[in-house]
């Protein structure tokens, strides 16, 4: 298990057993914070009753650690770990939620007999487990855990049928039956009788209710807060004993990052941009205005050029990185990629910027769905009939995209509209790729819709802004944009950081209703001191396009001329049968480590 | 506070076999921790029996419209009931909904085979309502997760447990003597002999014994238990030319013999495909005899993944000669290798499963 992860942590490694040879945790080491020895994991609280392996960084450590140490409590080392050891120890598991970062961890209590489990607010970092009964197994990739040789591959349809009609697997849900993922914000106590259930002590719906309820009417005010929100969580995520370096693209959202960083006095920062050969010399090529940014704010660029080629070389290892199916997550390896190559061990990447500030089409597409077709839900089987008619007509050669047979069935509730707006395929589509019981076991177990609409009912009083924002959020970032980036960044020993995307943010924000009414999607290109060029702002508006996904249509055996759903809906195939279901490979190698926390 | 549970279980005090035991050693387990029990079965009459504090149970209602009936009726009288817990998938439906009109938490029991194949319609409905499930191994714990949609976090193992009567040590010295048996080595099986559950081995076992008796001379072959089955299973050992001193049928043992039985014995064998756990290995293995089970069911729980013994396929006649050939030629079990199964650790266990359960909000999130 531990070896499978080498790569996420080639600076060192650590193993630990406790003395009835019943708890153990690996350690593949990143060394970012506190780079000596004394920094290791699993690290032991000073008197052996406390361990934990940890994977991530917590931002605001140091005020954490004053805070203990006004307290009493001292410390050994200058590390992040050894802060979450002392937390536990004055707090237990309700530590979490004094934490900014992002974290996954497990910390076993000696006297208490008790594993803590707990994963970061917003999920960015990931964490599977796998319990047979007997013995509890965790690791922060899936493909780990399999690794060990003692997990079933036996297919979850929950999971099966999740990738394809999303494009990525919904948590907690993987493609194998025995394991599960921690679902985001959760913790899960492991005692003598086995795991219990996930404890959520965070909610974004509750956090961007908080929000509304404080908000005041000046703009000139919400301006302000937008500023001062961006400038303090890319202060938090500077936290580092290495350089920090940035992911920039031409456009606004990694450029106010770089901007702000600047602001905040980091110098001849590292940004890292990705060009295509396709595009050199065209409108498309976001190299030369990133360039434009990363003079502006005094940074080293590093601008690396991908081609078809590098894509079908790498494809393999792609595939192989990748920890659960999924459609994205190209881009970020090729990027971490290249900030590898250029010597960088953390950046900042942009991500979570469109689910924060409207930047998706869905804020505007999925309250209008529902406005028009509302209409349709009064009508018992009005929406079933129309979808039953419209697919005859295509049947007949009416030419018309696969969803919009499902407009007037789906398009009129939230939940509905969210679904045709970021499925892969819809529900009725999945009879021609899946078997029908497991395409029956797999709807009946994940019930897609009524996941939906159990996430709508936390955002009843939220605008119509914050409930799409929470829904991106709790849905596509988290399922999609966050375990991409962290197996595509790992996969080249690159941590990272997200600014956009911490609870911390999210709860110092204006309401949406005014970020919609600043346009906080182009206001932040006047965060930095020295607002981004006017090109950028230009650029944004023109939209941002990359060759990959002709690159996947071809791989995926489609033609150019394909619109880029058809090509995402090929891609999605080609890489369910890269094979998730069969023997393992390493299928001989002894599982590692092992919690056994019953009667083992 | 005081955890008041109505049980519905097909048997428990009054009545015999591994089900029953195992309600008993659950029941005493959870009243000894404070909480209150009232028992109703569908067999076994507890007249005249002393039950342990905290538990009573009413006389037995085989008929199942009466049943239900009583069962709602004893959920009035007794209310508030805190813990529904159903000791049969086959009443699960009615555990679900007295729990659901009570307002209580619903347990649901699950041993084995009852549970290894999916259920549907209003069955299926009720397991996948249980608030808690508990398992008896963790093959039984797989089988259910695959059809159910369950959280895996609501199905927990909870295996059986033995009792302190079972343990190392010399058999009574005129045991041999009593059951009639010449010196040389015993393989022994015990369990019952029902004709519905023909898959614990005995027929691969008998085509097995020339070959044993050639390389353990005076080798013989008890088996204990009662049931239906018996009759075709002496029949079957006829015909095979299999005599008296080469298989022995004791027919059935008392609990209070089973020590001796196992301790004169040198190995104990039940190649099995449908054990949900397999009390009797456990039992085995607790007085130090080495034990062979089935690979597949739930032996593998009770033997610990081979701490106690070997699992072998039963359909292997190559395997289990050698699993056998292996196991005469072994040394005794350390009875630590079963510590934890003995009744404190159960019982522990048992206490904080309902504890967590009662932790449980009663409206459920999906899984």
């Amino acid at each position: 298990m531990n070896d499978r992860m080498a790569v996420r942590g080639p600076d060192g490694s650590g193993i630990w057993l406790s003395a009835d040879r019943r708890t153990g945790f690996a350690h593949r080491r990143l060394a970012i914070i506190d780079l000596s020895e004394r920094g290791a994991q699993p690290m032991a609280s000073a008197d052996g009753t406390l361990m934990i392996t940890f994977n991530g960084e917590i931002y605001n450590y140091r005020a954490l650690r004053e805070e203990l140490e006004r307290k009493g409590y001292t410390f050994r080392t200058e590390s992040d770990t050894e802060v979450l050891l002392q937390l536990y120890a004055d707090r237990g598991p309700a530590m979490v939620e004094q934490l900014r970062g992002m974290f996954a961890f497990g910390l076993w209590d000696a006297p208490r007999r008790h594993l803590l489990l707990a994963r970061d607010a917003l999920g960015i970092k990931p964490l599977y487990y796998a319990d047979d009964g007997w013995t509890l197994r965790f690791a922060s990739q899936a493909k780990a855990l399999l690794a060990g040789g003692a997990i079933s591959r036996e297919p979850d349809p929950a999971g099966i049928v999740g990738f394809h009609l999303l494009g990525s697997v919904p948590e907690p849900f993987t493609v194998w039956r025995e394991i599960r993922s921690l679902p985001a914000g959760c913790t899960l106590v492991v005692d003598d009788t086995g795991p219990g259930a996930p404890r959520p002590y965070y909610s974004i719906a509750t956090s961007l209710a908080g929000r509304e309820a404080s908000s005041t009417s000046d703009l000139a005010h919400a301006r302000a807060q937008l500023v001062e929100a961006v400038h303090d969580s890319v202060r938090h995520h500077l936290v580092a004993d290495v350089p920090v370096a940035v992911f920039l693209s031409a456009g606004l959202d990694s450029g106010a990052l770089l901007g702000t960083m600047s602001d905040l006095g980091a110098r001849n920062v590292t940004a890292v941009t990705l060009a295509f050969e396709e595009f050199r010399g065209s409108p498309q090529d976001e190299a030369p205005l990133a360039a434009q940014v990363a003079a502006r704010y005094g940074a080293r660029h590093v601008v690396r050029t991908v081609g078809r080629d590098e894509f079908e070389r790498d494809l393999p290892a792609i595939l192989d990185a990748m920890d659960l199916p999924t459609i994205d997550g190209i881009n970020t390896w090729f990027v971490a990629k290249a900030a590898h190559e250029a010597g960088v061990k953390v950046a900042l990447s942009g991500l979570g910027a469109d689910e924060c500030f409207g930047g998706y089409p869905s804020f505007v597409d999925v309250p209008r769905s529902v406005r028009i077709f509302r209409s349709f839900d009064f009508v018992p089987s009005l929406g079933w009939l129309s979808r039953q008619a419209i697919s005859a007509l295509m049947a007949c050669g009416l030419d018309l995209h696969p969803k919009a047979a499902g407009l007037a069935q789906y398009g009129g509730s939230w939940e509905g509209a969210y679904l045709l707006r970021r499925s892969v395929y819809m529900p009725w589509e999945l009879g021609d790729l899946l078997d029908r019981d497991l395409l029956e076991a797999g709807l009946r177990r994940l019930r897609p819709m009524q996941r939906l609409a159990a996430e709508l009912r936390k955002t009843r009083h939220l605008d119509d802004f914050d409930r799409v924002s929470v829904l991106e959020t709790a849905l596509y970032m988290r399922n999609q944009l966050l375990r991409d980036a962290d197996w595509a960044g790992m996969a080249h020993s690159i941590e990272i950081r997200v600014p956009y995307v911490d609870p911390f943010f999210l709860a110092a924000l204006p309401p949406g209703a005014q970020l919609a009414a600043v346009n906080a999607k182009e206001s932040v290109a006047d965060v930095p001191n020295r607002a981004l060029p006017a090109a950028s702002r230009n650029r944004s508006k023109t939209g941002f396009v990359t060759p990959i996904g002709g690159w996947i249509r071809e791989t995926a055996g489609g033609n150019a001329q394909v619109s880029l759903s058809a090509a995402s809906r090929a891609w999605a195939l080609r890489v369910w049968n890269a094979g998730w279901l069969g023997p393992s490979p390493s299928a001989a190698a002894p599982a590692t480590f092992e919690l056994a926390p019953a009667l083992a | 506070m005081t955890v008041r549970i109505l049980a519905l279980v097909g048997d428990c005090y009054g009545a015999r076999g591994g089900i029953a035991r195992y309600n008993q050693d659950l029941f005493e387990s959870l009243a000894v921790g404070g909480a209150e029990l009232l028992v109703l079965p569908r067999l076994g009459d507890v007249a005249g029996l002393a039950l342990p504090a905290g538990i009573r149970q009413w006389p037995p209602i085989f008929n199942r419209p009466l049943y239900s009936l009583v069962s709602l009726w004893a959920a009035w009288r007794h209310r508030p009931i805190d813990v529904v817990f159903c000791g049969h998938v086959f009443m699960a439906p009615l555990a679900w909904a007295l729990a659901r009109l009570f307002v209580a938490r619903y347990w649901l029991q699950t041993h084995g085979i009852d549970i290894w194949t999916p259920r549907s319609g209003l069955q299926r409905s009720a397991v996948e309502a249980a608030d808690l499930v508990t398992a008896v191994s963790r093959v039984t714990r797989r089988r259910l997760l695959e059809w159910a949609d369950l959280a895996p976090d609501q199905v927990r193992v909870l295996p059986n447990t033995v009792r302190d009567i079972f343990a190392p040590g010399p058999a009574a010295p005129a045991y041999r003597a009593q059951l009639g048996i010449a010196d040389g080595p015993i393989i022994l099986t015990v369990g019952r002999l029902a004709s519905t559950e023909r898959s614990k081995g005995h027929e691969a076992i008998f085509l097995l014994l020339p070959a044993l008796r050639q390389r353990f001379p005076g080798l013989v072959y008890l088996i204990a238990g009662e049931g239906d089955d018996l009759p075709r299973l002496e029949r079957r050992a006829h015909e095979l030319g299999l005599g008296a001193d080469m298989v022995r049928f004791l027919g059935y043992v008392p609990d209070a013999e089973l020590p001796d039985l196992y301790r004169l014995a040198d190995l104990f064998v039940m190649p099995s495909s449908t054990e949900g756990f397999g009390i009797v290995y456990l039992e085995a293995a607790a007085c130090g005899l080495r034990v062979v089970g089935g690979a597949g069911d739930g032996s593998a729980d009770a033997i610990q993944d081979s701490r106690v013994g070997t699992t072998v396929d039963p359909d292997d006649p190559g395997a289990l000669l050698a699993a056998i050939t292996a196991g005469l030629q072994g040394d005794r079990v350390d009875p630590t290798a079963i510590e934890a199964y003995r009744r404190p650790h159960f019982a522990g266990i048992a206490r904080l499963l309902l504890a967590e359960l009662m932790d449980r909000p009663l409206d459920r999130p999906l899984s």
